[in-house]
Order: structure tokens, then C-alpha cells, then sequence
């Protein structure tokens, strides 16, 4: 999803001979792989979205107009409160008097980090969790699933409500706890997947060649895992940006920046469902078309990689 | 009398991603009352598409391009559905290639059978569970076995519990697509006998289908041997006792003879053609050892060699040469390195 | 069954742990609360005597150990306290609560997995049609729709622009009251219709979805060609091939009433309907921790329950299942 060339320069620069830069090769292998996903039109529809809502977000300082919470006036330095869209306000203002839309360009800032970073966290943390479940075994198995299946009991929403009010509200926290709550899905499925890959030969004959447990795990099974593992990515990405609207539609956002969800929160608390309609549907808009993409991109991968899915 | 079965000049085709494949091109062979008719080919050669072409089973993209099945004299292809409905175990039953996969797994195998009853006929339960009772005794299995599920029963004891479902409402004529597959030997046997006893008592119709020439020759009072897509030997004991062509040599070489234990058994290399783009002329050519340019030119005509055993080859004069060279393996092996 | 009653003690064990886990985890969180109980709602013209005193009836100076053993038993009976702003008993409010939630998505579910079945089932069977490729389609589009917009959506149009049904609320003001007139009433349902469908829309399609990949799996079984040539009716073939393609659909239904609370929580809140998730919102605003935690560990009951269910199930309703 985001260039490839620039991983590859920013990665051959660190190249070194050694596991760690084997494995690296092999993250670049499968995101050179990635290209095949433009031979489907869904991916095609997908990363355009994607593509925009970057751009968007990079250039967020030239496109917007006004800042996150910056309060717009009339010549008269009136506050411009709940106004239609218009010349100045391309998308109305709040009750506030801030501008619709560049609180909507502003937020695509937020839901790509949040996005990125728990997607990339969960994902992480899981496949590692399922690494070294699935291949060690024994009792260090046992510990990492019970705690997954205690992570399966606890119902996420709720629990990060309550975790949210003891601490502060804060963009950081929302991540750690979304990456709380999607590692243990990848967690499972990666671990599944070693388990069946542990008796394949060449395992073995890694293993007869004397290689140690940490080589056999992260040269010769890791690399097969992760083409999975960017699946969960891209899951991570979508359940992400929609956790945290969800939560800061709740009211549980961090107030000190502009996402989608506070929009959402702050139209909805001042009932702006029945008067302004304009301060309703573009957050709302946005954050179906931004996990719509995503969605579209990962169904074209799991076909990809479950060809037997292709024939819809 | 009219034959119980009569498939006429039957062509079907699948429709396949490479094109359409002819699985059965132009075959014909008929079954009288009574009688065990053997359909022996390699695998692939079409015999389980003919056998689901007369249970009105084809998959969906498969159908039948021409030619007529006559079951009692009806042509059953252009049956209207509801009434082949009623027809199909009825009077036509199955006993099938999967007996492992055959059972749904999730009823048990008493229901699987009475359902097949009360589609049919209006008996009462009383009845029919007098019934499957008394076919579970035919196939020898105990009857506090019927409310198992299939995978609670071994791979012989499925194929022993389908034989039972098969004859349950005593059809006219019974479809066996090789019915051992997947069993291990002894089993094998003891299916086979089975159906054997059936048969004989029961006077019953058959057809039965298998790769293993050494079963039909056991077994049956007819052949019909099966290659590409075509009938390329058909008649009685015969066509075993005195092979006229190639390829029914080549199977018999390829099982163990009853009377002649010590025999190597050679087969025949390479595999048979696609059926998409079947080759030209006599379709064995590439793999026959006898083979001239003239037999990939021309398709031989299945013609008579004696009353009621016709062969399809260009040599059939030659068929007596051909039996004495095709005893010895060195022939065979030549003809697989030229292909 | 030797087998399948040591599965269930085992299975069972599991629970108890998982159970306590939560249960330590959420007392860890609670100790963490910025400050105690008793400088939330204790007047602060107390004396410093009264405020030792009801912290004392509290056990808020017994030693933290005692605290955590008296937390777990409390919690394993479902004692959780008295609210710190109702006047009741929170084991109370959430009987309620807890009720009116079940209002809400027990009628949905039954819809969406009932009618998601049927669909999908169709769809799988059909394959290539064009109700399939439709049907696919949309379900993947609902899908991945975030529920809560569709949610703001639909009271935007139906309630605030067409005023055809009731912006939020499970009754109307002085409507009936108690479980048994208000499901016979006609205005709970009249007021379930938004969320209701707004909820099925998410829900039905996990059923959809997989019915159709299981039918598709099913299709290709042998036994279906066996059914045919016993010259079963059609419809009689379908229901074979469904029963056999409903079996992922039981693990299926555990992790969908596992992310339930999600939806719900949002959809409480969008519709102001009176359940549990929304009365958790409220007992955060308010600090009302007794409640807050109840609700939690509640909703997480509610779901590790449904999950025990739901793997027992497998067992009954394939017979391949062996406990051994
Ligand atoms: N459903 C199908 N679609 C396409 N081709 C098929 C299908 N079933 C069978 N065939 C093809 O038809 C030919 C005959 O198959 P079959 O009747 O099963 O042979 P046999 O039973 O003799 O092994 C084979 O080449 C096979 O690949
Ligand atoms: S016609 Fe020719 S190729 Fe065909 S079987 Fe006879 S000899 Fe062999
Ligand atoms: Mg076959």
C-alpha cells in the first residue's frame, strides 16, 4: 500500500549479511509481491481511495483551509456558527464556528496513524506471540494461549471505555489498547499455521543442519507466515480506524486532536443529526469510504492468497 | 424382449475452462435381463460419466450431446425430470465409486436409507424398518448398526451398507462404478462376491465398472472395454478368452490371471489422451505398440470379429499375431519409449 | 460421553480461569481509579472522622489482599454493591439492564442468523447466479460499513427528516413497563425497527458470507450425488447439503455474539435505547464505579457464556466430533 521502492532503498541501506537482514529481504519479497493485487479491480478501486486519503493527509497543512480547532469569523469577526456549506465554508461550520472541512482533512491525519500504528503493533506483537506459541510448545504455549483465550473473553469496547476514563483520554492510549485487542485474532491464525508448518522437511533438514531455534524460527518459518501476517496489517488497519471512531464517538477520543469519531461525537452531542446535516455526513463519509477501501484492498489479498475465495 | 438397458451411439460432453471435453464419444452396448455386464477401461476413459449419464446424475456442466439411453425401451435422457425422478432408484439404483464420502455425514445410516424408501413408497415404518433390517442381514451387517453414522462404520461396511441402501427397493438394474475402490484387498473380495450373490440370486441386472480387467473376467458375462471416450471391445466371455484388440491386451496383461498365477504383469505405459483434443484416428495409436501411420490417420470402425464380439482396430486379422507378441513385456516397454 | 463429560469439566475449568483472569484484571484496573470511592461523592464538608468511618464500613483500610479476596466473592455471587447514584442495588440495575439489552439483540440475532442462513444457503446453492453475486456483494459492503454512521444515518432519514418512526427510546414516555407487556406491545417494536435493522444489517451478513463459502464446499460432496440418484426432491437435496454447511456456522455464532457488545455499546447510545452498554457510558460519565464494573464484567459473562455454548454445540450437532 505505501511505496514500495521507498521500503526497499530505506531497507537496502541497513543491509547487512546476516538473519536479521535475510528476513528483512523476505518482508521485501512479499511486498514486491503485492503488486499482483493490481490485476484485481477491487484492489485497483481500494488503493486509489487509499492513495487519495494519503495525499490528503501529507498535504493536510496546504488543503485545509483553517485549523482542527480553529474558529472561523465573519468580516465583522462574528463566529460563524452552524452555517451551510458555502464559498468560505466548503462544508459548513460546527456550533463552534470551525470549518467542516478542514476538520475532515485534518482527522484523515489521525485515522492513517492510528491505522498504521496499531495495525503494525497488533500485528507484530501477534505474530510473534503465535511464533513462538505455535513453535516451542509445550508450556510456553500453554501460557501465551490461555492468555489469548482470557484476551478472547474480554469484550474490547467496554473494557477500553473503562481503561479510558481511569486514565487520561489520549490518542496514545486508544492505539495501545486497539493493538490490545487485535493481536490475538493474528496471534491464533499465525500459530495454526506454524504448527503445520513445524513438520514440513525442511524444518527438518534445518534442523539437521544444525541450525538453532531462533535461526529455524525466523529464517525459514517467519518468511512463510508473512504473507499472512500482512493480511492481518491490513484487517489491523480497518478495525483500527474504526475502533477509534467508535470509542471517540462514545466520547472516549482524545480531545486534543480532530478525528473523524470526535466529529462524529461532537455533531452527535449537539444534536446536529436534526439541524446540520453538513457536520454529520462528511466525518461519517469519510471513514466508510477510508475502511471501505482498506476492506477492498484485503478482500483482493485474501484472494490472492486463497485462490479457492476468487470465485465469488 | 426389449434390453432392461440400451445406451445407443450416447456422446457427452463436459464443459471445461480448456474447452469441451467429449467423455463419451459415440458409445453403445446393451444389458438383457439378467445379465453382468462388465464396462473396463483406465481411469478417465469416461466410464463414470456413462454411469451418471444413466442415473440422470451429470454435473452441471455436463450433458449429453446426442444418442439415447433406453431403460425398458424409454429413452430416459428426454424423460421429463419429475418422472426420472420417480425412475431413479426405483428402478435404477446405485452403488458408488465413494462409498467412504457416499453417506451424508451428518444422518445416520438408517435414515439415508429410508429416505430413499420414502421417496418412492408409501410404506409404514413398521415396514420399512423390516426392510432395512432384513438388507442389513443380506449385506451381513449387524442391525444395531443402523442408527450409527457413517463414520462410525469402517470403509467395507459403508461399501456393505450402500449395497443394502442400493437394493432397497429391489430395482430393475443396479450400477456398480467401481464399488471397491479404496478398500483393501480382502474386502475388495468380499464385496465383490457379495454383489456376485446378489446378482445370481436375486437374478438381478448389472453393470459394473472397474478398471481391473481380472474382476470383469471373474465376474461378468459381458464386456465392454473402454478407451478414450469409445467402446473398443464389447461381447461375451470372449472378449477376455481371445482379445482381438491392443488395448484389451494391454489390460489383461495388466492383472493377475487366475489360471496363470506366475504371469508378469506388465502395463501399459503413458496415460490415456485428453479428451478436450483427442487425437486423431485410432485413439490408442500413441500408445500402441502394433500402431502405423496409418492407424494415426484413420479411425478404425468397431466391427465384428465373431457373432456378437465386434473389436475397433485396423488388424483385427492380425489378432492372433498380436496376442502371441503381447505376452512379452520388452514389446510393451518399446512402445512407451517411442511415445 | 465418558469422553464428552471430561471434555465439558475441562472446557468448563477453562472458563473458571478465564473468569478469574478478568475478574483479577478488573480489580487491578479499579485499584488504579484516581482516587477512592470516597472523595468522589463524599461531601467534602465531612469531617475527616466521617469520611475514616465510611471508609472503614467500605473495608478500604483492610489490607489489599482481603480487598481482592472479598472482590472475587462478591463478584462470583453477583453481589456488586450499591450504586453510588441509584438507589438500588447495581445487582438490580443490571437484571434490568441486561433485559432491555436482550430486547434489543436477542430478536436480531434470531433474525439475522435465521434469515442470513436461508440467504446464504440459496446463494451457495446458486452458484454463478445473479442473486449470488448480488447477494455477496452487498453482504460484503454491509459488512465492512461502520455500523454506528448506517446507525446515524438511518434516524436522520426515517426520524428526523421522515418522522415515520421514534428517534430513540425502547417505549414511549408512560409506555408499558415490565418484560412481558412490553414485548406484546406494539410500540416496543415500532421502536426496535431502527436499531433492529440497523443491527441485522451488520449481523446477517457474517451468516450470509459463510453459508454460501460452506454451501459452495458442501456442493461438491459425493453424497450429493448419491441423494440425486436416490431421486430425492430438490428441496429435500438443499436441506441435506444446508444441514452439513451449517456446521462452521456454530463457531461462527461465537465470535459474532463475542463482538456483539461493540455494536451494541454505539447503537444503545445512538438510539438511547436503555440497555447495558449504555448504561456503562453513563456510570463512566457519572464515576459510578460500582456500576461501570458490573456492567463490564457482565458483558463479559454474557460472552465467554455464549462462547462455552456455543463449542458444546459443535459436539451435538456434528456427530464426527469425538472427545477422546
Ligand atoms: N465434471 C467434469 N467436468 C469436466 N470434465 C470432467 C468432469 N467429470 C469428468 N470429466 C472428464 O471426463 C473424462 C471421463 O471421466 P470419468 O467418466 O470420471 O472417467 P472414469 O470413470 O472412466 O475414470 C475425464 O477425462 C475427466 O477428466
Ligand atoms: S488401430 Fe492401430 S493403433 Fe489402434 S489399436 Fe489397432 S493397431 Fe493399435
Ligand atoms: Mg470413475
Amino acid at each position: 500500500m505505501t511505496d514500495i521502492r521507498a521500503v526497499r532503498t530505506d531497507l537496502s541501506r541497513i543491509r547487512r549479511r546476516g538473519p536479521l537482514a535475510r528476513f528483512g529481504e523476505a518482508v521485501l519479497r512479499n511486498l514486491a509481491n503485492l503488486k499482483v493485487l493490481l490485476r484485481y479491480p477491487s484492489a485497483i478501486v481500494g488503493l486509489t481511495l487509499m492513495t487519495v486519503f494519503i495525499l490528503v493527509a501529507i498535504f493536510a497543512p496546504l488543503i485545509a483551509p483553517y485549523g482542527p480547532f480553529e474558529v472561523t469569523y465573519t468580516a465583522e469577526r462574528a463566529v460563524i456558527r452552524l452555517s451551510a456549506p458555502s464559498m468560505n465554508n466548503l462544508f459548513g461550520t460546527t456550533n463552534q464556528g470551525m470549518d467542516v472541512f478542514s476538520q475532515l482533512v485534518w482527522g484523515s491525519r489521525v485515522a492513517l496513524m492510528v491505522g498504521l500504528l496499531s495495525a503494525l503493533g497488533s500485528v507484530l506483537l501477534g505474530t510473534l506471540i503465535g511464533l513462538f506459541s505455535g513453535y516451542f510448545g509445550g508450556w510456553i504455549d500453554e501460557v501465551l494461549m490461555r492468555a489469548t483465550d482470557v484476551a478472547f473473553g474480554i469484550p474490547f469496547l467496554p473494557f477500553a471505555m473503562v481503561v479510558i476514563s481511569i486514565a487520561q483520554p489520549s490518542l496514545g492510549l486508544v492505539i495501545l489498547l486497539v493493538i490490545f485487542f487485535l493481536w490475538r485474532t493474528t496471534a491464533r491464525v499465525i500459530r495454526s499455521q506454524v504448527l503445520s508448518l513445524k513438520t514440513r522437511p525442511f524444518v527438518w533438514a534445518a534442523k539437521a543442519a544444525g541450525a538453532g531455534h531462533m535461526k529455524i524460527l525466523f529464517l525459514h518459518i517467519a518468511p512463510n507466515v508473512l504473507p499472512l501476517s500482512f493480511l492481518y496489517v491490513a484487517i489491523g488497519v480497518q478495525t483500527g480506524v474504526m475502533l477509534e471512531a467508535a470509542l471517540s464517538f462514545l466520547g472516549f477520543g482524545d480531545p486534543h486532536v480532530q478525528s473523524w469519531g470526535i466529529m462524529l461525537n461532537a455533531a452527535f452531542q449537539a444534536g446536529a443529526m436534526r439541524t446540520a446535516w453538513w457536520w454529520v455526513l462528511p466525518p461519517g463519509l469519510a471513514l466508510s469510504a477510508f475502511v471501505l477501501s482498506v476492506f477492498m484492498i484485503t478482500r483482493a489479498y485474501e484472494e490472492l492468497l486463497n485462490p479457492r475465495l476468487r470465485s465469488i | 424382449m426389449v434390453s432392461v438397458l440400451e445406451v445407443v451411439d450416447l456422446h457427452i460432453r463436459y464443459g471445461t475452462g480448456a474447452g469441451e471435453a467429449r467423455a463419451v464419444d459415440g458409445v453403445s452396448f446393451s444389458i438383457e435381463a439378467g445379465e453382468y455386464l462388465g464396462l473396463v477401461g483406465e481411469s478417465g476413459c469416461g466410464k463414470s460419466t456413462i454411469a451418471k449419464a444413466v442415473l440422470g446424475i451429470l454435473p452441471p456442466n455436463g450433458r449429453v450431446a446426442a444418442g439415447e439411453i433406453r431403460f425398458q425401451g424409454r429413452d430416459i435422457v428426454r424423460l421429463p425430470p419429475a418422472e426420472f425422478r420417480q425412475m431413479r432408484w426405483r428402478d435404477i439404483a446405485l452403488v458408488p465409486q465413494s462409498a467412504m464420502n457416499g453417506f451424508d455425514p451428518v444422518y445416520t445410516v438408517e435414515q439415508q436409507i429410508e429416505e430413499a424408501i420414502v421417496a418412492h413408497v408409501s410404506w409404514p415404518a413398521a415396514e420399512r424398518r423390516k426392510r432395512i433390517e432384513e438388507l442389513f442381514a443380506m449385506v451381513g451387517l449387524e442391525r444395531q448398526r443402523l442408527s450409527d453414522y457413517p463414520h462410525q462404520f469402517s470403509g467395507g461396511m459403508r461399501q456393505r451398507a450402500m449395497i443394502a441402501m442400493a437394493m432397497v427397493l429391489d430395482p430393475t438394474l443396479v450400477v456398480a462404478d467401481e464399488p471397491t475402490t479404496g478398500l483393501d484387498v480382502i474386502v475388495q473380495d468380499q464385496i465383490l462376491q457379495r454383489i456376485k450373490a446378489i446378482q445370481e440370486q436375486l437374478q438381478k441386472t448389472m453393470l459394473l465398472i472397474t478398471h481391473d480387467m481380472a474382476v470383469v473376467a471373474e465376474n461378468c458375462d459381458k464386456i465392454a472395454v473402454m478407451y478414450a471416450g469409445r467402446v473398443v471391445e464389447y461381447g461375451g466371455k470372449e472378449v477376455f478368452r481371445t482379445p482381438h484388440h491392443p488395448y484389451t491386451l494391454g489390460l489383461c496383461n495388466a492383472f493377475p490371471d487366475l489360471d496363470d498365477r506366475e504371469r508378469e504383469l506388465i502395463s501399459i505405459p503413458g496415460a490415456p489422451p485428453s479428451l478436450v483434443d483427442p487425437p486423431r484416428g485410432c485413439r490408442f495409436a500413441p500408445r500402441c505398440p502394433f500402431a502405423t501411420p496409418h492407424c494415426s490417420d484413420v479411425d478404425p470402425p468397431l466391427v465384428e470379429v465373431a457373432p456378437g464380439h465386434s473389436a475397433a482396430c485396423h488388424y483385427l486379422d492380425r489378432a492372433a499375431e498380436f496376442r502371441r507378441m503381447s505376452e512379452d513385456p520388452e514389446i510393451w516397454r518399446r512402445a512407451g519409449e517411442a511415445a | 460421553m465418558q469422553g464428552f463429560r471430561r471434555y465439558v469439566i475441562r472446557r468448563l475449568m477453562l472458563l473458571v480461569f478465564v473468569i478469574w483472569c478478568i475478574l483479577t484484571i478488573m480489580f487491578g484496573l479499579f485499584q488504579l481509579l484516581p482516587g477512592d470511592p470516597t472523595s468522589i461523592f463524599i461531601d467534602s464538608n465531612f469531617s475527616p472522622d466521617m469520611i475514616e468511618r465510611q471508609k472503614e464500613l467500605w473495608g478500604l483500610n483492610d489490607p489489599i489482599w482481603l480487598q481482592y479476596l472479598r472482590y472475587i466473592r462478591n463478584m462470583a455471587l453477583f453481589d456488586f454493591g450499591q450504586s453510588f447514584f441509584q438507589i438500588a442495588p447495581v445487582s438490580e440495575i443490571m437484571a434490568d439492564k441486561v433485559k432491555n439489552t436482550a430486547l434489543m439483540i436477542v430478536p436480531a440475532l434470531v433474525i439475522s442468523i435465521v434469515l442470513g442462513t436461508v440467504i446464504g444457503a440459496i446463494a451457495g446453492w446458486r452458484r454463478g447466479s445473479k442473486f449470488e453475486q448480488s447477494t455477496v456483494a452487498t453482504s460484503l459492503f454491509l459488512h465492512s460499513a461502520p455500523s454506528f454512521f448506517v446507525g446515524i444515518l438511518v434516524l436522520m432519514v426515517f426520524s428526523y427528516q421522515l418522522r415515520w418512526l421514534p428517534p430513540g427510546g425502547m417505549v414511549s414516555l408512560g409506555g408499558p413497563d415490565g418484560f412481558w407487556e412490553m414485548i406484546v406491545a406494539r410500540d416496543y417494536w415500532v421502536h426496535l425497527i431502527l436499531p433492529g435493522l440497523v443491527l441485522v444489517s451488520r449481523e446477517i451478513t457474517g451468516p450470509i458470507l459463510l453459508l454460501r463459502s460452506s454451501m459452495l464446499e458442501v456442493k461438491g460432496s459425493d453424497f450429493l450425488d448419491i441423494l440425486r440418484a436416490k431421486g430425492l426432491p430438490e428441496r429435500q437435496i438443499v436441506t441435506h447439503a444446508t444441514r452439513n454447511a451449517l456446521l462452521p456456522l456454530v463457531t461462527y455464532i461465537a465470535v459474532m455474539t463475542g463482538l456483539l457488545f461493540q455494536g451494541q455499546v454505539l447503537l444503545e447510545i445512538i438510539f438511547a435505547w436503555p440497555g447495558i452498554g449504555r448504561e456503562l457510558v453513563q456510570a463512566l460519565n457519572d464515576l459510578d464505579y460500582p456500576v461501570a464494573q458490573a456492567a463490564l464484567y457482565v458483558m463479559a459473562l454474557v460472552t465467554l457464556a455464549l462462547n462455552f455454548i456455543a463449542d458444546l454445540l459443535y459436539g451435538v450437532i456434528d456427530p464426527r466430533v469425538t472427545y477422546e
